[in-house]
C-alpha cells in the first residue's frame, strides 16, 4: 500500500505541476486548455480520491488522501480539484453518483462535512506554504543587490528563518489534526480547530515574509507568487474563518477551565 | 520542504500510566506550592523534591542501569519532564545534570567519571551547572579565552572566568569548556571539556549575580591558578567543539523552551474562566492552538533523538517559535485582564503577571539567542 500511495504521489505531483506551470499567470485558460487538462486529472482518478472504496474512489485511506489535497495545494491549477474531491466524497456519502466535471463551489454543508472541508482547506494551504518557501529560498539565491545575492544578507536569513518556522508550525498542526483524525473518538474537531487557527497566522506570517523578500517582482501578476498568496488569504478564511475556528477552541479552553487546562493540552 | 517534517510521537499506555503516577506524586509533594512560586519555573531549587525524583526513577531514566539509569525511552523522559514543568515544580537541583551534563558525561566520560557521577544524577544527588559564557564569549562560544594548562604531572591549571553560571553557588559539578591548546585565534580548535569538583577545587570562586528582580541564580564563576586533576578530562582533548555542540543540542530541544510562562497561562484561564467575550475567547483559543502545535513539534525533536537523528535545526525551530509564544503572553494577559501586576498581590494573576513580565526578556537569550537559532536555521535552508 506504501508503494502504491508514493507512486499515486509521485503521479500526481508530476502531472499537477506540470499543468501548474503551465498555467497562464494573468488571464484565463482557452476553452480547450481547460477542457485538455481536466481531462488529464480526471484520467487519473484524482476526483475521486477521497472517495471509499466501495464507492468507486481508489481505496487510499482517508489521511494518504489528504496528502494528495496537499499535493494539491503545492501545485496550484487553474481548475476547482480539491472541491470537486469534496464534492464527490460528500456525494457518495449520501449515495449519490460522482458530479460530473468540476465543481466549483461547495453549499449547503453538514456540520460533519463541513469539517471535513475545513480541514482539507488546513492541507491545501500546508502544500502551498511549502511552494512560497521553497520559490522564497530560490529567489533570495538567485537575485543580487550591492553585487551579492539577497541570502547573504543577515536581515533576510532572519527573515527566511521565521518564514521557514511559520511553515514548519503551520504544517505540523495540519499533520497533526489529519492523524487525529485518523485515530477517531473525540478529539478531531478540536484538533481542526486547532489546526486552523495556527496555519491562517502562519498564513499572515509567512505571505507577508514571501511578498517583502521578493520585492516588486512579487507583486506583479506575471508572477507566480500571487497565486500561493492570494489562494492562501481566501482558504484560511473559508469553512470556518480563522477567527471562528480559533473561538471555538478557546470557548472549549474556558468552558473546561483552569484544573482542566493542563490536561487537555496532553490529549489535544 | 522535508527537513521541516516533525515525525509523529510514538504513542502507548505505558506513557499514559506513567503521566498518572507523576501527577499523583506532584499533587501531593508540591500542593503548598503557590501559584508565584510556581511560575518559577525550572528556576526553583529544592535539593529534597529532586532526591524524591531519583527515588522515583525518573532521573536519569534513559541511561543504562549499570550507571543507575532505568533503560526507559526518550517519550517517557519527556512525559515527566513536561508534567513536572507544568506543574511549576522546583526542578533546578536536577535539571542541568538530568538534561545535559548526565548525557554529556555519559557520551564521552571515562568508565571511572561515569560510574562516579551518573549514580548520584540518577539519585538527585548530585547539581551540575553550565561552564559555557564568558565576559568575551556570549554567542560567540568560540571566543573562550579561559584556559587550561597541562601540568608536568599531568593535572590542569585553569585561569579564566565563566559567567551566567546558573546555580553555580550551589553546584557540585561544572563541565567546562575551556581552551587546552593554542591561541584564542584557532577559535573551535584546541578547545575542550573538563569536569570540575565545584566543592573541593581551590583556586575557585563563585560570586552573584543578581538579576533585573533582585534574584540570585547566575554567577560569576572564577578560575584563579586553579588546578584540576590528571582525569579531570572528559572525552578527548581537543574536540571541546564538537562535544560542546552536542551538549547545547540537548539543552535546547525539550518543552522547557515552550513552558516557561505555563503559569501565567495557567492563572489567566483561571481569571477567564467561562467568559463569552468574544476577545478572550479568541486570545485563549490562539494561545492553546500555539501551545499544543508546539508541543507535537517538540515530542517530534524527541522522537528524531530516539532515532539517533541530529535535530538541531528542528530543536532551534522549537526553541524559536517558543520564546516568542512565552514572551508574548505577558503583554496578551495584560490586554485581556485589567488589573495591575504586583509580585505582593493577593491576586494570583496579578503576581504571576508581574514575575512572568520581568522573567521574559531572559527566554529568547538563555541556551542560545533568538539571533544564534535564526542562524542556525538559515544555514539548513542553504542560505549560509
Amino acid at each position: 500500500m506504501d508503494d502504491i500511495s508514493s507512486i499515486l504521489y509521485e503521479s500526481a505531483q508530476r502531472l499537477l505541476g506540470d499543468l501548474s506551470e503551465r498555467a497562464p499567470t494573468g488571464r484565463a485558460l482557452t476553452d480547450e486548455d481547460r477542457a485538455a487538462g481536466w481531462q488529464r486529472i480526471e484520467e487519473m482518478g484524482l476526483p475521486v480520491a477521497l472517495v471509499s472504496e466501495g464507492a468507486g474512489g481508489f481505496g487510499l485511506s482517508e489521511a494518504d488522501a489528504f496528502r494528495l489535497v496537499r499535493i494539491c495545494g503545492r501545485n496550484i491549477v487553474p481548475w476547482p480539484l480539491v472541491e470537486t474531491m469534496l464534492a464527490n466524497r460528500f456525494a457518495a456519502e449520501s449515495g449519490s453518483e460522482p458530479r460530473e466535471g468540476p465543481v466549483e463551489t461547495l453549499s449547503d454543508l453538514t456540520p460533519g462535512q463541513r469539517e471535513t472541508a475545513a480541514l482539507a482547506r488546513a492541507m491545501q494551504m500546508a502544500g502551498a506554504l511549502d511552494a512560497i518557501l521553497d520559490m522564497t529560498i530560490s529567489h533570495v539565491q538567485e537575485r543580487q543587490q550591492f553585487g551579492r545575492a539577497l541570502a547573504k544578507f543577515q536581515a533576510v536569513q532572519h527573515s527566511l528563518a521565521i518564514l521557514a518556522s511559520e511553515v514548519a508550525a503551520g504544517q505540523a498542526a495540519a499533520d497533526h489534526a489529519v492523524a487525529r483524525r485518523a485515530q477517531g473518538g473525540e478529539g478531531a474537531t478540536l484538533a481542526i480547530g486547532i489546526a486552523r487557527a495556527r496555519i491562517g497566522e502562519a498564513c499572515s506570517k509567512a505571505t507577508a515574509v514571501a511578498h517583502q523578500l521578493h520585492g516588486a517582482m512579487g507583486y506583479a501578476q506575471e508572477h507566480r507568487l500571487h497565486l500561493y498568496t492570494t489562494s492562501l488569504w481566501k482558504w484560511r478564511d473559508e469553512f470556518g474563518t480563522q477567527v471562528w475556528w480559533t473561538r471555538q477552541v478557546g470557548r472549549e479552553v474556558l468552558a473546561s477551565g483552569r484544573d482542566a487546562f493542563w490536561p487537555m493540552v496532553t490529549v489535544a | 520542504m522535508t527537513l521541516l517534517t516533525f515525525p509523529a510521537p510514538v504513542e502507548n499506555e505505558a506513557t499514559e500510566i506513567l503521566r498518572a503516577e507523576v501527577r499523583t506524586f506532584l499533587a501531593e509533594t508540591i500542593a503548598t506550592r503557590t501559584p508565584l512560586e510556581r511560575a518559577e519555573s525550572w528556576n526553583g531549587f529544592d535539593r529534597e523534591f529532586s532526591r524524591a525524583m531519583g527515588r522515583r526513577g525518573w532521573l536519569g531514566m534513559t541511561w543504562p542501569k549499570e550507571y543507575g539509569g532505568h533503560e526507559r525511552s526518550a517519550f517517557e523522559r519527556y512525559v515527566v519532564v513536561e508534567e513536572t514543568l507544568a506543574a511549576g515544580a522546583p526542578v533546578a537541583a536536577h535539571w542541568i545534570a538530568d538534561r545535559q551534563s548526565g548525557p554529556t558525561l555519559l557520551r564521552h566520560g571515562t568508565e571511572a567519571q561515569k560510574r562516579a557521577i551518573l549514580p548520584r544524577i540518577a539519585a538527585g544527588d548530585c547539581v551540575f551547572c553550565i561552564g559555557m559564557s564568558e565576559p568575551d564569549a556570549g554567542s560567540d562560544l568560540a571566543a573562550t579565552r579561559t584556559r587550561a594548562e597541562r601540568q608536568g604531572d599531568g593535572s590542569w591549571k585553569v585561569n579564566g572566568t565563566k559567567l551566567w553560571t546558573t546555580y553555580g553557588h550551589e553546584a557540585d559539578y561544572m563541565i567546562l569548556f575551556c581552551r587546552t591548546s593554542g591561541p584564542p585565534a584557532d577559535r573551535h580548535k584546541g578547545t575542550s571539556q573538563l569536569l570540575v569538583d565545584m566543592k573541593a577545587t581551590p583556586g575557585v570562586t563563585v560570586r552573584p549575580i543578581y538579576d533585573v528582580m533582585g534574584q540570585h541564580h547566575f554567577n560569576e564563576v572564577h578560575f584563579e591558578d586553579a588546578v584540576l586533576p590528571s582525569d579531570a578530562l572528559l572525552g578527548t582533548e581537543g574536540q571541546g567543539w564538537a562535544q560542546v555542540m552536542g551538549e547545547l543540542a540537548y539543552e535546547r530541544s525539550g518543552p522547557e523552551r515552550f513552558l516557561s510562562s505555563i503559569q501565567l497561562l495557567i492563572e489567566l484561564i483561571g481569571t477567564l474562566q467561562g467568559s463569552e467575550s468574544v476577545a478572550a475567547q479568541t486570545a485563549v483559543g490562539r494561545l492553546f492552538s500555539h501551545l499544543v502545535t508546539l508541543r507535537h513539534m517538540s515530542r517530534g525533536v524527541a522522537a528524531l533523538l530516539d532515532a539517533g537523528e541530529d535535530p538541531t535545526v528542528h530543536a532551534a525551530i522549537v526553541k524559536d517559535l517558543g520564546a516568542t509564544f512565552e514572551q508574548d503572553l505577558p503583554d496578551i494577559a495584560r490586554s485581556l485582564v485589567d488589573e495591575e501586576p504586583d509580585l505582593q498581590s493577593t491576586s494570583d494573576f496579578a503576581a504571576v503577571l508581574a514575575y512572568t513580565t520581568m522573567a521574559a526578556p531572559a527566554f529568547s537569550l538563555r541556551g542560545g539567542t533568538r539571533e544564534i537559532l535564526r542562524g542556525i536555521i538559515a544555514r539548513q535552508l542553504g542560505l549560509r
